[in-house]
């Protein structure tokens, strides 16, 4: 394989694993702000509890979040130098505000919220947490402004062989960022939803005595998805008017169009192949589509059921279909990254700069090294997190607390509470 | 300005993260027994994150405020910089899920992860350090450099574990500082980080590499409105929970 595959390769992987980690954080951040919101609003105890367990995935999810992410920042000016080149007066402007708007903040703020739960008042608990939550968003945006920037090249034009910002706001309402965050963000509580369902499925199935927990959750997962799936299709839809037309041509398998676009790109950048990969394209897309439809068929039959205590305590296999729906947003997600990603190439800023010439001046020995580890990091901590948020998540809410508390030893403080 | 800033944040993460390297780098010395280790890790579990953020935002005004330069020394050290992502994502995973398992067998485990984690990022840093003067490029200058690195960063840890710890570990770390008291020992082991920082980043070609200057128009002026209300929060965190964590 050559450098470029190797290095494409290693990107796709590593920015798949942490997509995994963000498709789950945003959107139940989402409803964890929403949880704490109520049990501080109404003292409620049970939906402190909630919010407690909830949150304990949520931090674990969380943490390797971040990991894959280091890899993120650092794997574009490690590999892709010709990028930074070309585009870093708009994309390395972009990044650069994630990591101080967003990250910086957000971290210190996780912090506070793990470390803070009895020690801070309770409305300022809250606050860090909606800080916590915004700050998620804010970091989707920024990255999303970057990878738009990417796919519709706004605000900015060629000086001396590179990019000069010209309009910052064209970058910063590009349609091509906007509605992907949209996208993605009602996408993250789709995912969120269904795992809030399908765990609290899970557990209710077990013949949990935990009822009203795991009943309310059930109720609050399914009672996203259903506004959530509708809000992505609908952005979703929008975007095809915004996306690459050789995208669009290759997901409908317009060969003419195609061939068409193919020619005109010859014309005007000289030879070359300028059609995406078709296989992985169509798939993509395809398997976005296919889950989708899977997702909203069983959204709507759960929002039918949800009302109904009955079948919410006691309807086994609507609580085996919630338990089977929870990959499925995930398997979405990166179908429909895949498609965006893919169907670009072979441009690394549309239209302006190939992949091929955005690639660092590597080895192939070490981009094979680079790739072996890499990829064996990320396969390691996707699988320890699904296996610690299961764990996690079997277990259950910790007992409420009915007397006062028993003396306890001195206890190490670890990352949960 | 834009020098500036980016040596504010390069410089917040060795002095504070740097300690949490040394820390995780002498664990089987600071701490003998399990328990032991526990403590020491305990130390320093609660601002490792947000010690490593200002590692992230140094790399994120990099990326904004020098692109170029950014693609060419990341690209340039490419192995010593993989080597420090992968030391380091070792290192926080231990910490992260030491706790998640209730067995001596799976602490231990983490506990190994983050010694080797840390020395593995240490190492890469002595690299990175002085490459970054040798037109990114390490030669034999590394037989020098790698040693001072461990050196420094073993000196800021100890003199945090001479801050924080107590009992057993807490002799162990004060061994080395002698008599002088914890916080001067902080202080001292702080300022030599902070000009090794300097020196290294003095031999980068920053002013030749700004970017554009209608992106820093924009840029610049964003990063001095939040560096404020970064600290600001950093702060808080320290004082609410350093508190409990530091030994007069």
């Amino acid at each position: 394989m050559e450098t470029l595959d190797l290095a494409r390769l290693q990107f796709a992987l590593t920015s798949g694993a942490h997509f995994l980690f963000v498709a789950l954080t945003l959107g139940l951040a989402t409803l964890l702000a929403i949880m704490q919101t109520r049990a501080t609003l109404t003292r409620s105890d049970v939906h402190m509890r909630m919010t407690r367990f909830w949150g304990r995935l949520y931090v674990i999810n969380y943490a390797m979040g971040i990991l894959t992410g280091l890899v993120m920042e650092f794997q574009l000016g490690m590999a892709w130098s010709g990028l930074t080149h070309f585009a870093g007066n708009v994309f390395g402007a972009s990044l650069a505000m994630e990591t101080l708007v967003a990250f910086f903040i957000e971290s210190t703020f996780l912090g506070l919220w793990i470390f803070g739960w009895d020690r801070l008042n309770r409305w300022v608990h809250l606050g860090v947490f909606w800080v916590v939550t915004i700050t998620a968003y804010a970091s989707a945006y920024w990255i999303l402004v970057a990878n738009g920037f990417l796919q519709n090249p706004v605000g900015a034009e060629v000086v001396d062989g590179s990019l000069r910002l010209t309009d910052a706001t064209a970058v910063l309402v590009n349609p091509e960022a906007l509605l992907p965050f949209g996208h993605v963000l009602s996408g993250a509580m789709v995912t969120a939803g269904f795992f809030l369902a399908g765990v609290s499925a899970y557990h209710l199935r077990r013949g949990t005595a935990e009822v009203e927990f795991f009943r309310r959750s059930l109720r609050i997962g399914v009672f996203t998805t259903l506004p959530a799936l509708l809000v992505n299709a609908a952005l979703g839809g929008v975007q095809f008017s915004f996306v690459q037309p050789m995208k669009t041509a290759v997901f409908g398998g317009r060969d003419a169009d195609v061939a068409r676009l193919q020619a005109e790109a010859a014309a005007l950048h000289g030879p070359g192949d300028y059609v995406p990969p078709i296989l992985p394209t169509q798939l993509g897309a395809m398997i976005m589509l296919i889950v989708f439809t899977v997702l909203l068929a069983v959204s709507g039959l759960s929002v039918l059921l949800a009302p109904f205590r009955r079948a919410v305590l006691g309807a086994r296999l609507w609580h085996l279909l919630l338990i089977a729906m929870i990959p499925l947003p995930f398997v979405s997600m990166i179908a429909g990254w895949v498609f965006r990603e893919v169907g670009r190439q072979p441009w690394m800023v549309e239209g302006l700069l190939k992949t091929e010439d955005a690639l660092s001046d590597l080895s192939p020995g070490t981009m094979v090294f680079s790739l072996i580890t890499l990829a064996t990091l990320s396969v390691l901590l996707m699988t320890l997190n699904t296996w610690f948020v299961a764990r996690s998540a079997r277990q259950g809410p910790e007992k409420p607390v009915t007397g006062p508390a028993p003396a306890e030893p001195v206890r190490v403080p670890v990352l949960t509470f | 300005m834009e020098i500036a800033l980016l040596a504010f944040f390069a410089i917040g993460y060795f002095v504070l993260a740097g300690a949490d390297l040394g820390v995780g780098m002498l664990l089987p010395y600071l701490g003998r027994t399990p328990e032991e280790r526990g403590r020491v890790l305990a130390s320093i579990t609660p601002f490792f994150l947000t010690n490593e953020v200002w590692l992230v935002t140094t790399v994120g005004v990099l990326i904004g405020a020098f692109p170029v330069l950014e693609g060419e020394l990341f690209s340039g050290l490419y192995l010593p910089f993989l080597a420090l992502l992968l030391g380091w994502i070792t290192r926080d995973a231990g910490i992260w899920l030491r706790g998640r398992m209730d067995r001596p067998g799976w602490r231990s485990l983490c506990e190994r992860a983050v010694v080797a984690g840390s020395w593995v990022a240490v190492l890469s840093w002595g690299f990175i350090l002085l490459g970054m003067g040798d037109g990114f490029t390490v030669g034999l200058g590394a037989l020098v450099a790698v040693p001072v690195a461990v050196v420094l960063f073993a000196a800021q840890g100890l003199s945090l574990a001479g801050l924080r710890l107590d009992g057993a570990p807490l002799e162990r770390a004060r061994r080395i500082a002698g008599p002088l008291g914890g916080r001067t020992v902080y202080a001292l082991t702080s300022i030599v980080m902070t000009v090794a920082c300097l020196l290294a980043g003095a031999r980068l070609p920053l002013a030749e590499n700004l970017a554009d200057p209608a992106t820093l128009a924009l840029l610049t002026p964003s990063i001095l409105v939040l560096t404020p209300l970064l600290v600001a929060s950093q702060v808080w965190l320290w004082w609410l929970f350093g508190r409990a964590q530091v030994r007069q």
